[in-house]
Formats: C-alpha cells, structure tokens, sequence
C-alpha cells in the first residue's frame, strides 16, 4: 500500500516538475489558486513561510494561522528536522518531525477547518495534490481553580475551566473505563463549538441519550457562547422560568450523576457542565450532602426545602393577612404587629413591594459590581437602607425581617439558577395576594403546582419521585438515605443496569457480641 | 373495543385510589351532615357507612362493564345499543359532567362569599379557576392524575384539624343507635348522594390505565377511604353539635374550624377554604377532561376545542346561578342526576352488557 502511494506520489512530482521547467520558478503558484486563501490573506495573524532544505534544496511552505499556533513546537520540534533531514516527498514528514499528529491529505476542504483548529499546513515544492497538516495547537487555559458557585468544605476542591479537553481529561480521570462514550458534535455556524455528550454504554437509556443528540443536532444558531445557551436551546419547554437541565461546574458530580445513569454535556468555552434528565428535588440537593453523614444531610436537605417554601410564600401570606385576614393572627401576635404598623402610611402589598424591590436592586447591584465594592454595597445598602426606612415610616420593621429572611432563604438554594427562578415566582405570589387574600395565593400555588406537573427533562417528569410517586426513588430526594441503601439506580433514569451493587454484600446483620 | 392507548399517556393502576377520592371529595363535605339528619337524626352515620358500602358493587358492575368492552363508557353505549343511539346517551354524560362542574364551582365560590370575601365576583373568580382548569386538562390525562394526587395529599392534613372538635365531643349525643325506621336511613343514605358521586368516573378514564383490570382494588380501596373519612366526619359532627344547632348549620364541616387554634393561628376557616380551593381543583379538571374526552369519541371534536367549549359554558352559566335557592337547587339536581346514572343507568347498562355479550357469542357461534 505505502509503495502503491509513493509510486504514485513519485509520478505526480515528476508530472509537476516537468511542468514547473516549462513554467519557470514561481515559489507561490501552486498556492495561488485556493478561495480560502484570498479570504484570509486579509487576517494580519495568517502567516506564511517559506523555507529551503538543505540536503535535497527542495523549498517547503509553512501555512498557519499564528494566534492558534505555539510557534514554539514549531521551532523546536519541526523546523530543524525539517531542515537538516531528507525532505524529498511529503510523505517524509511523518517520519522526520517527532510529533505524533501528522496527516498527509489531499482534501482542499480540509484545510479552513484544520487551520482554524491550530494545525499548520506544510506544502512541499513540486507537490501539487498533497500537503501534510502538523498539530501545534496553542493552549490558553486557565489554572483549575475552586469552584465558586458550588463551593464544599468537604471534597474535591477542582472545578471545571474553559477547555472542553481539560475538562474531560478531569472526568476521564475519575471514570478510567472503556464504557465510558464521549460523543462530539460541533454545533453554531460561526462559533463552531465542540459540544461532548457523555454517558456510560450499559448503564445510561439509549433514549436519553439519543434525546440529546437528536437535539443537539437540530440547534440552529450562529454563536455559542457558553452552555447556557445550549440549555435554553434543548430544554423541553422553553417558556417555563425553572431550568429543566442541571448544571454543575464540579467534574466530581459529573462522574457521579454518570454512574447514576444520566447524561452529560459539556460544550467548549464553558466551565459548567450540563445534566440531563433531572429532577426538581436535584435542585436542593447541594453535591456536599453525599460528603456528610446521610442524617445530617437529609435535615439539610429538609432545611433547604423549608427555606424555599418560606422564602415564596411568606411575604404574600404577610400581604394576605394584613390585608384581608388579620382575624388569622392571634390576638398577642396581632398587637405586636399593630405596634409596628401603627405609623406606616402605605397598604401592606405597597410595603411589601417597596421591600422586596429594595433587596431585589441590592442583589442585582451587588452581582454586577466587582466583589468588593459589591460587598460594601450590600452592606450599606441593607443595613442603612432597611434602618432608615423603617425610622422614616416607610415600613414596619416587622416586614423588614421577614423579607430579609426570605431573601437569607432563596440564597439556601445550591443551584443558582433555581435561585434565580425563586426570585421571580414571589412576585406573582404577591400579586395574586393582594387580589384574593389566602386564597390568591392557594391559586397561584395551583397554577404553579400544573406548570411543574407538565414539566418534563428529557421527556422524563420533573416532579418524580414526588409525582409520578415513586417511592424507592425518595432514598435520594427529599432526604438522603445511607449508601448501603442506594444500591439501586433511580427508577425515572430507566437504566439499562439498574443495579449499582450487589444488595446482599451491603447489607451484614450482626447480632450483639459477635 | 377501542384503540388502545399508547403507553406513554397512561397513568400507573394505583392512581386510580387518588382519581377516585378526588372526584368524590368536593363540596358536598362540607355541609353534608344537616342534611342526612334530617331524616335519620343522628343515625345517619350509619347510612353514610351504608351508602358507602353499597358504592362497591356500582365499582364492580362498572370494572365489568369496561372489561367486558375493553372501553370506556362510549365504547360501552355504542357495544350495547349501536353506535348512534349509543353516541346520543354519551351525550347524556356530557351534560351530566358540566352539570357537576357546575354545581362544584358555584357552590364553592358561594362558600367563599359567605365566608370570606362577600363581594368576590362569581365571574372573575370563575374565569380565573377554569383558566387554571383549561391549562391543567391541555396538559393530558397524566398531569389531570397528577392534580388528582397532589390535591389530595397536600390537604390531607386538614382532616387531623377536625381533632380539635373532639375535645368538646358529647359521645352520648350517638346514642340510642338504630333509633330510626329502615325508611328514614334509606332516605337518609340516598340524601349522601351528592357527596358521594364522583365515584363512577373509571367510566371514563377505564382505557388510560396501565393494567386497567388490576385498579379495580384500588378503585375499592378509595371508595373505602371516602367512606371512612365521611363516617368519622359525620360521627365527630354530631358529637359536637347538638342536633337542634346541627339543623341550622348549613355548613357543618366549615363551622367545625371555628374551634380550632394555634398558637400562630386563629380563626383556622380562612386557611380551611383557601386550601378547599385543591380540593375542588380536580373535581373541575376530571369532569372538564371526561367531558371533553366524550365529544371526541362521539362527536371527533379535537379535545383542545372541546375543553374550551365545555369551560366557556360553565363560564356563561355560572352567572346565572346567583341567588341561594337556585344554588340550592343546582345541588339538588346534581344529586339527582348523579343518582340517576350511577345507581339506575350504570346496573341498566351492566345487564344490558352481559345480554348484548351473550347474544354476540350466539350470533358467532
């Protein structure tokens, strides 16, 4: 085969070399002819040498594009063998330059793509047809650093960085097995983003699977920026404010929720990763709690749930009862409230919104400024703020607490964009308060409670286990029972392995004084 | 014999105990107790055991029924009296639906301006709720079972609020038991009819269970639950009022939660009626769903279309109810018409359905 390809190539150059006698020396011809080239000349950063060999005196060409390329490979590892070895044919290349990528093609169209990428591509004096592409990729990436948005005390401490190679490099790590597929697809026509689907063969649903694929494939946008945008891209139903993939930028928790069953996407030049199908209750279950005894993290767990249903509810049920039912409120609890209501000029729904506006600018404020003035912010704003306007009668002090406690409670939520999602879902809350009183907020509550029960992740119900009610799925839900009893995969996964390990083995009684 | 139901859109056997519970609960709870002891004083409890009881063999006759066509109530009318006479009793349920879903939501929005808010617009309020009901039912029959359940098992603590009555019971308020004439029971268990119906809807839902013939148990299990539930209610009501109050206490249920209190919480009926508002949520999306389901089986309507018609009417009459006698006498014809098909039409059709099937096993052989 490789005689066949060299007697071939020999003909070619023999072919173009009695042509280039007839011709005359053009160094740049045979270059000349390509579209791409035209389009690129005009970037300052394409670059283009030319160099001569010094044993057989054959000139060779370095095409690429230099903000791609660690020039340094180049000079170290190609150049001089380049120069100083037996450069006849391109096929030479392979064996003379000690770096592993090396392609010889013929493919034209090739070659956009592999400059783009950070290959340089080698053309060879009196080689028409073939050219070699060398890999000398540069790579800025930052270090590893801790996760910030997902920080634990216990654990792991490396967080995912913007390359998709580092990335998986920290995934495969964790998971060294061949069932372990990583599927990539390149998705946005002018992005070009490499999106990695990953899943463990034997374990995960194929149709999870081909879920995502098949929507992955069908995105049709120019630039992807981040995994965000994919998010808002597959997600089922697009119009809902509750994210329907989970994210995470922790590569412990991908290795974890692929050992589960679930798939994961990670797309170039993000560092959070996505998981998919989830569930609502996944959402409050923060990765520390697998680091903790299972009964501390099940009272966590239960804590955060409280904190959510508190931090929704209870500025519309402050509305509801000042405004229509304070025959609610026992007669002790009433007067204390009368006492710090007794000076407010404003209806209760107009206090409540001047409050939760207030902390609303706070956080928004307090996220677009750089950390430490964004400290200091939230400082003076929710101190001096709050006091003052409690002294100048604006509201009661009273609400004060119970909205900054409310605000303490959405920030319980591990995952940020449900953090995000419990901000906005009081305002409704507040409105439909104000119009029925309990009631209002009983609908408003309906309506939610249908929205969640349409909602699915990958075709999978958002609400499992809690509807359709599954009850072996609530050992990791609600509360997170010990791992001797998780030995099987969650149900609503439908796993192709649904066990994790063997039942018998975990569970040893003894007998006392044995 | 129907086209099956692809998988995807059925709901598990066991659902069905929380389907049929739903339907069952509703308004009637709430004031049921003056009313059946009206005529069997403070027996009644026993005829609410009673009718209670008597409930299962309708289940049975109804898992029959459905198993014997492998359908639902369309399939049913069309197996025994052919496909057009058929089309026009089904018809009869439609209006048998929207008559209940009528009666469920006016009367609760009565509830509400006599205990809440007296000037609450019966339109506004209506709109808003079959909106609610409408998006619900657009989302298929898994998300209406899923309302099913949650609104049955996030209320359910308010049944331990009715423990705060027991600590002013009277237990001799019961007794002599068996005070009362065989009649006056029988009249007393038939007056539970509107607080039991509800019961009869595996009719419509049959071919969107998974296993449908294994739900029957829980169908049963239901049925004894709601009994259960009723016979303590009623039993609690009557220890705590004396008879004389109990026939001036149009809602028992609702007054019973005057007593209760908690250090944070008083005068409990507030957050008693907001809550009702669940409860009564499925009541509206099932009969909206069955109705809809019907007028696409007979009529090929596209249930979307259906749904938003059948909610538009319920929107457009329930402005007509506006007085408390013609309240009054919603609910009385929604008992009626639902003792009608569920104690007279339903044993009529499981005969009517063993004859056809013994005739069309002659007629092949």
């Amino acid at each position: 085969m490789r005689q066949l390809f060299k007697k071939k190539l020999m003909q070619d150059i023999e072919k173009e070399a009695a042509r280039q006698d007839t011709e005359g020396q053009k160094p740049e011809q045979y270059l000349n002819e390509h579209e791409w080239e035209k389009a690129l000349l005009k970037s300052h950063d394409f670059k283009r040498t030319f160099y001569v060999n010094q044993k057989t005196e054959k000139k060779f060409c370095f095409s690429f594009i230099s903000t791609l390329v660690d020039e340094s490979i180049l000079q170290n590892n190609a150049l001089p063998y380049l120069l100083e070895g037996e450069l006849t044919e391109i096929v030479d290349v392979k064996s003379l330059i000690p770096i592993a990528d090396v392609q010889v093609s013929d493919h034209n169209e090739d070659i956009e793509t592999k400059l783009f990428n950070g290959y340089v591509l080698l053309t060879l004096e009196g080689e028409e047809k073939y050219f070699a592409f060398i890999a000398a990729q540069k790579e800025v990436v930052r270090n590893v650093a801790q996760p910030e948005v997902e920080f634990s005390v216990i654990g792991p401490k490396e967080s995912f960085v913007e390359s998709l190679d580092h990335n998986l490099n920290m995934i495969r790590k964790r998971v060294p097995v061949k069932e372990l597929i990583i599927e990539n697809y390149t998705v946005g026509s002018l992005s070009k983003s490499g999106v990695a689907i990953l899943y463990i063969d034997g374990i995960t649903n194929k149709d999870n699977v081909n879920t995502v694929v098949q929507r992955v494939k069908d995105i049709e946008f120019d630039e992807i920026t981040d995994s965000s945008y994919i998010v808002q891209l597959i997600s089922d139903n697009q119009n809902s404010p509750f994210p329907q993939l989970l994210d995470t930028e922790r590569p412990d928790r991908i290795a974890a929720i692929l050992a589960e069953g679930k798939v994961a996407i990670l797309v170039d030049g993000s560092p959070h990763a996505l998981i998919g199908p989830t569930t609502l209750v996944e959402f409050f279950g923060s990765f520390e709690d697998y680091f903790l005894n299972y009964l501390l993290s099940s009272f966590f767990r239960l804590v955060r749930l409280f904190a959510v249903a508190f931090s929704i509810l209870i500025t519309p049920i402050y509305v509801a009862a000042l405004s229509y039912h304070y025959e609610l409120i026992p007669k002790d609890l009433l007067s204390t409230l009368i006492t710090s209501r007794r000076e407010i000029p404003l209806p209760p729904i107009l206090e409540a919104l001047f409050l939760e506006l207030t902390i609303e600018l706070l956080r928004e404020a307090g996220a677009r400024l750089p950390t430490k003035v964004g400290q200091t912010i939230g400082i003076v704003g929710g101190i001096v703020i709050g006091t003052a306007s409690v002294e100048a009668g604006l509201t009661s002090n009273v609400l004060l607490i119970i909205v900054a406690l409310a605000a303490l409670a959405s920030f319980t939520t591990p995952v940020y964009r449900m953090g995000n999602t419990i901000r906005l879902l009081r305002f409704p809350f507040l409105f439909f308060a104000e119009l029925w009183g309990m009631l209002g907020i009983v609908v408003s509550f309906s309506f939610l409670l249908a929205h969640l029960l349409k909602l699915t992740s990958l075709g999978r119900p958002f609400l499992e286990p809690l509807y359709p009610p599954r009850i072996t799925d609530f050992k990791d839900a609600i509360i997170r029972l010990p791992f001797t009893m998780q030995y099987n995969r969650p149900q609503y996964l439908r796993t192709e392995n649904p066990v994790r390990f063997s039942e018998k083995k975990a569970k040893q009684k003894k007998d006392i004084d044995e | 014999m129907q086209q099956p139901v692809p998988e995807r859109l059925q709901v598990s056997p066991f659902l069905v105990l929380y389907l049929i519970m739903s339907m069952q609960i509703g308004i009637g709870v709430l004031g049921y107790q003056r009313i059946i002891a009206k005529d069997a004083g403070y027996d009644a409890w026993i005829s609410v055991l009673a009718a209670g009881l008597s409930i299962h063999i309708i289940i049975w006759m109804i898992y029959k029924i459905c198993g014997t066509v492998e359908g639902d109530i369309v399939a049913a009318n069309a197996y025994v009296f052919g496909k057009k006479i058929g089309n026009v009793i089904s018809s009869v349920f439609i209006f048998y639906l929207l008559i209940f879903a009528l009666a469920v939501l006016r009367t609760f929005i009565e509830v509400i301006q006599v205990w809440m808010f007296p000037e609450i617009s019966t339109f506004w309020y209506s709109l808003v709720f079959l909106l609610l009901s409408v998006y619900i039912v657009f989302g298929g029959f898994r998300t209406v079972t899923g309302i099913a359940f949650f609104c049955i098992v996030l209320p359910s603590y308010l049944l331990l609020t009715f423990g705060f009555a027991l600590k002013y019971a009277e237990y001799r308020n019961l007794l002599p038991i068996f005070d009362h004439s065989l009649k006056e029971f029988a009249t007393s268990a038939y007056n539970m009819s509107l607080t039991y119906i509800g019961f009869e809807i595996p009719l419509f839902f049959y071919p969107f269970i998974k296993d449908a013939p294994k739900s029957q148990k829980w169908a049963h299990l239901g049925v004894f639950l709601t009994t259960i539930i009723y016979t303590v209610l009623a039993i609690i009501t009557f220890t705590y009022f004396s008879e004389a109050q109990l026939a001036k206490s149009i809602w028992a249920t609702l007054e019973m939660w005057k007593i209760v209190s908690m250090p944070f919480v008083e005068r409990f009926e507030y957050i008693g009626i907001a809550n009702w508002n669940l409860i009564i949520l499925p009541n509206i999306c099932i009969a909206l769903w069955g109705g809809s389901m019907i007028l696409k089986r007979a009529y090929k309507l596209r249930q979307k279309k259906g749904v938003i018609l059948l909610a538009l009417i319920c929107l457009v009459a329930v402005s007509f109810f506006d007085t408390r006698a013609k309240i009054n006498l919603l609910n009385d014809w929604t008992a009626k018409i639902g003792f009608a098909v569920t104690y007279v039409y339903i044993p009529i059709l499981f005969i009517a359905t063993l004859i056809a099937k013994k005739v069309k096993n002659k007629n092949e052989n």
